[in-house]
């Protein structure tokens, strides 16, 4: 209600004195970063249109998947994790042994069982199972805080990529899982890659959704008090090991989904997309858009695949060092970025 | 100086950049060919990825300064796979819909290869490589093609190497990665096929640095060899040094890793005849020696000779078949043409593909371990036996 007063009022003014909004605008970073991304991506879309954005759209939904379920953790709740890949790892692997219809008895190599299950039968699994491995992990982490959350997620990351390329018999380590199913209802299959991106953006949408009814909610307002003060909001009565536990395990079976999703879309997975490395990347990605705001996570992820893929494009570089440059440019603009704007893009809240 | 200074010379270079491009679109009437190449230049295959595209852009030079294919310029559109399966089917949907090639050469991670290839394959797009070694690449499908032999491959040589050298009881030991792993078990079954016996078998995990225990178990076995599948030089290196010290004085049998620079120096003298065996360029083939040269020559430096080799033959094989369908938009003809092939080339004489896009005709070869006195950096500290024999 406040938001529709606000604005009408807003939009009366600069009927009144059209040189107001600029005067207003002009120093406000958060309105300017939204325009230049979005008005970035649009141009984009525009200019490279047909499949090639169809591609840059579904990593954007998988990657946003993933930051707005760390936001939850990190930004709402102040516990910076790095092992979020893991579950983002459990969920992708889930989905691929359960739907794999590969035979892998013709290959020379590691032959793993077959179950061949259908998407919307496995999806569930994998973000279950995402959830239990959070509920088992959340319990002993929630003995940590700060600094050593940090290492002991960085340590949670470890062991799951190690899992992944270690257990033979059922992730074929380093050989990858082929032939993920990708999603049916009855006849209509999802095989096509814009109909694949609509789904991926109808999962975003649910996911901010909840995320959205947890953050307004007052269960969304303990978690908050958690991260300006924990002991303050322990006094009061509150159990705040639930409330991190709960936040924990919504945040790891959202990013459980995220996997599922990936492994579907992309029909073939190996550990090296659950490196560490990865992590640390959806960790600026979510700092980069700005802590504690759902919007932010948004367009921290559009503004990183944008950054990434619009690199694509830069013209006049020798072609054997095509893709350092790239990865040089792309971490001197992350660092600019921390440097000036170190809440994120329309974040509130620093580290 | 200053500002205006500054504006002259941006102002001059746009002007400059135009006329070039201007320049550029007016001179031919029919444009280059071009083609695809996807390599990991970026992430854990680095290395292989950088050599490959060097190796690429040395062989496309050279086919347009002796006059291009049938007057057309080769042009390749690079884009980097960074060594996963997700970043290689971005990498692949941005030169197959924004730079619209239908003939991709690469890549050089089987993981990134095996993420692309169901869209290739689905798409009728060719995928083309010469580095990657996974032995599922086998499986991709119709469009899907390789120079380089599969991991399987080196495993069922060294089987019969070890046959044919008069070896009927063997002892492994292996490092517990999957490389190391499958060519342990590949070589295993074809020495066992051909009637060999396994008297002794032993696993490390990664970060040992002692092996003493499993050597000494597998010395009381008393095999008429040793096979070490490692992944890692240091330990490829320690086992050699190791067993020698146990007393074991017969044959050594090794992967690729153990004879690598670093294991050598770890090893030392007790390298001295150990025998590897993997791919690598013939000393008698006169075109190897050329492209090394011409390689040395252009980038300063030589790694991965025979990857190097490879990534520069698929570049000629490609000329060769656009020659042949004329048009790089005919991946199906491309196909084709790369199932009728026998191709001459750095890796190998009359080499082809067979129903699989499996490059049949090339083996791997035998190397033996020179010296100390006679190891220069040069010859690798090894010398090459000859080719594998096959059965």
């Amino acid at each position: 209600m406040s938001i529709a007063t606000g604005a009408i009022r807003g939009l009366q003014e600069v009927a009144r004195d059209p040189g107001s909004w600029w005067r207003r605008s002009k120093g406000s970073v958060e309105l300017w970063a939204n325009l230049i991304v979005l008005g970035w991506a649009l141009v984009f879309m525009l200019w490279r249109g047909g499949g090639f954005a169809i591609t840059v759209g579904s990593v954007f939904a998988i990657w946003a998947v993933l930051a707005v379920s760390l936001n939850l953790v990190v930004g709402y709740t102040g516990l910076l994790s790095v092992g979020h890949i893991g579950f983002f790892g459990i969920g992708a692997y889930a989905m691929a042994v359960l739907t794999s219809s590969a035979s892998y008895e013709q290959l020379r190599t590691e032959a793993i069982p077959t179950f061949g299950w259908p998407f919307f039968a496995a999806l569930p699994i994998s973000v279950v199972l995402a959830g239990l491995v959070a509920l088992v992990v959340g319990v002993a982490f929630n003995r940590f805080r700060d600094d050593i959350y940090v290492l002991v997620s960085f340590g949670f990351a470890v062991i799951a990529f190690t899992t992944f390329l270690s257990w033979r018999n059922l992730t074929r380590g380093a050989f990858g899982i082929h032939q993920v199913a990708r999603p049916a209802i009855g006849p209509l299959v999802f095989d096509g890659e814009l109909e694949f991106l609509a789904l991926l953006l109808v999962f975003l949408g649910l996911v901010v959704l909840i995320s959205w009814l947890i953050v307004t909610s007052s269960f969304g307002r303990v978690l908050t008090a958690i991260r300006e003060d924990e002991e303050a909001i322990e006094v009061f009565g509150y159990r705040t090991t639930h409330y991190k536990l709960a936040i924990w395990v919504i945040s790891a079976m959202m990013a459980g989904l995220a996997g599922a999703l990936l492994a579907s879309w992309s029909t073939f997975i190996d550990p090296n997309s659950f490196v560490l490395l990865e992590s640390v990347l959806l960790v600026s990605i979510v700092i980069l858009g700005g802590l504690a705001s759902i919007w932010g996570s948004l367009l921290g992820a559009l503004a990183f695949v944008m950054l990434e893929e619009g690199m694509r494009f830069v013209p006049f570089l020798p072609s054997e060092f095509i893709g350092q440059i790239r990865q040089m440019i792309l971490g001197i603009l992350l660092v600019l970025l921390m440097l000036f704007r170190p809440q994120g893009l329309v974040g509130r809240f620093k580290l | 100086m200053g500002f205006s200074f500054i504006k002259r010379l941006v102002a001059f270079s746009l002007l400059a950049v135009l006329v070039v491009v201007a320049a550029g679109c007016g001179e031919e009437e029919k444009g280059p060919f071009r083609i695809g190449v996807m390599e990991s230049v970026t992430g854990a295959g680095e290395t292989y990825g950088t050599v490959a595209v060097q190796a690429k852009q040395l062989a496309v030079d050279e086919i347009n300064a002796a006059g291009g294919i049938n007057g057309r310029m080769l042009e390749l559109v690079v884009e980097d796979s960074k060594c996963n399966a997700q970043d290689a089917i971005t990498a692949y949907n941005k030169l197959t819909d924004v730079d619209e090639v239908k003939i991709i050469l690469g890549t050089s991670c089987s993981g990134a290869m095996l993420g692309a290839a169901p869209l290739a394959e689905k798409e009728g797009v060719v995928m083309f490589s010469g580095l990657a070694t996974n032995p599922d690449i086998a499986e991709a499908g119709d469009y899907i093609f390789r120079t380089s032999l599969s991991d399987a491959t080196v495993g069922v040589d060294t089987g019969n190497v070890l046959w044919a050298d008069g070896i009927r009881n063997l002892a492994t030991i292996n490092e517990s990665t999957d490389y190391a792993e499958g060519v342990r078990r590949t070589t295993t079954a074809q020495f066992e096929k051909l009637g060999g016996q396994i008297v002794a078998a032993e696993s490390y995990p990664s970060d040992t640095t002692d092996y003493r225990t499993q050597l000494t178990k597998i010395l009381n076995a008393t095999p008429d060899a040793l096979h070490i599948a490692a992944q890692a030089e240091a330990s490829g290196g320690t086992i050699i040094k190791q067993v020698r010290e146990l007393g074991y004085d017969g044959p050594i049998y090794a992967d690729v890793v153990p004879i690598g620079t670093t294991a050598l120096e770890i090893a030392g003298e007790a390298a001295t005849g150990v025998k590897a065996i993997t791919p690598d360029l013939d000393p008698a083939n006169a075109k190897a020696q050329e492209v090394l040269a011409a390689f040395r020559e252009e980038y300063d430096y030589v790694t991965l000779p025979w990857f190097l080799g490879s990534a520069y033959d698929n570049v000629y094989i490609a000329a060769e078949c656009l020659k042949k369908t004329g048009d790089d938009q005919d991946a199906d003809g491309f196909r084709d043409c790369l199932y009728d092939i026998t191709w001459s080339g750095t890796i190998g004489v009359d080499y082809s593909f067979d129903e699989k896009g499996e490059v049949v005709g090339l083996s791997n070869a035998v190397l033996e371990v020179l010296p100390v006195a006679e190891r220069t950096e040069e010859n690798g500290g090894y010398r090459v036996l000859g080719a594998a024999p096959s059965n």
